[in-house]
């Protein structure tokens, strides 16, 4: 039975390339999106974190998405 | 309602619909994946091999969905000058051309068995070779064009030229004599697909669409922190 799923009639090779080929390039768009979040994500954060004190507290009091940016962040860390 | 798409606004949202889309992905992906593999019959006439329709449809579907989307939001931009769309825009593009890509080749994968050929030059298969052009023609201006005004001009015309080829490949199975078969699937009519067919390929849809949902609000997250960024900069 395993093995009729596996030779899917004789064209296993043709449905399971499909599907892998399919699910392989989704997985590394995710993986590369995510990466590109997080790298982004780390980079703003490390930006605010040098600023001169004042400066980065009216940021964070003006910009809801810096606060919540460096608040995941300092998560992370 | 512009107000709803506010930076500030969207990007509380996006990590809870990100959680959301995670707890429920793998659920559907699971549901699609047993109907596509194990429960829906093989056709009488193509044996297991129309299995490959369960992927090949949906990525077809969203590639020219997604192109019709950028499209649309390019002739809006021209119009209303809305400040959101090129973010959205940019965050479609990606997704769209790999949906499109993989149409073709997954497309190729089936011709084999079907047609006994790995590529005809025919009127559909053209037409999505065309499609994907006019998505890399779209990143690319995106990513070289440094200017933002002039990028989101150029990527708009683009987007609007290539439109012209959304009905084109829609209506290429019955303009011309092609290899690829008419839609089996229409909204208007009745559809010449069979329920136990057609249950995995909207399951594998649905399944597909969650995960563009998730790759969107990715990128158009790292969209909007890349703006911050810029404007921090600048401050």
């Amino acid at each position: 039975m395993i093995q009729n799923f596996i030779s899917m009639n004789g064209f296993g090779l043709f449905v399971w390339s499909s599907f892998i080929v399919t699910f392989l390039s989704c997985a590394c768009l995710y993986l590369k999106t995510y990466k590109t979040l997080k790298k982004s994500e780390r980079e703003y954060a490390k930006e605010i974190q040098e600023l001169p004190i004042e400066r980065r507290k009216i940021i964070l009091e003006n910009s809801k998405i810096a606060s919540q940016v460096l608040s995941s962040y300092n998560k992370v860390i | 309602m512009l107000n709803l798409l506010n930076n500030t606004i969207v990007f509380k949202w996006i990590d809870k619909l990100i959680n959301f889309i995670n707890s429920i992905f793998f659920v559907f992906l699971l549901a699609a994946l047993s109907f596509a593999l194990i429960f829906s019959p093989p056709d009488y006439l193509q044996s297991e091999t129309v299995r490959i329709m369960y992927v090949h449809v949906p990525s077809a579907w969203i590639g020219l969905a997604a192109f019709s989307v950028i499209a649309l939001l390019s002739i809006l931009n021209f119009i209303f000058k809305m400040k959101y769309s090129n973010l959205i825009t940019k965050s479609i593009a990606p997704l769209g051309l790999m949906f499109t890509c993989l149409a073709i080749v997954t497309g190729s994968i089936w011709a084999q068995p079907t047609w006994g050929t790995w590529w005809a030059w025919d009127a559909r298969l053209t037409s999505m070779v065309i499609l994907a052009l006019f998505y890399i023609l779209f990143i690319i201006s995106n990513k070289m064009i440094l200017e933002d005004d002039k990028a989101n001009k150029v990527s708009s015309i683009i987007a609007i030229i290539g439109f012209i080829n959304i009905p084109v490949i829609k209506y290429s199975v019955e303009w011309w004599n092609t290899l690829h078969q008419p839609a089996s699937i229409k909204f208007l009519q009745s559809n010449s697909i069979h329920s136990s067919m057609m249950i995995p390929l909207l399951l594998m849809f649905l399944a597909l669409l969650l995960y563009c949902a998730l790759i969107f609000l990715m990128k158009y997250k790292t969209e909007i922190i890349k703006i911050k960024k810029k404007n921090l900069k600048r401050l």
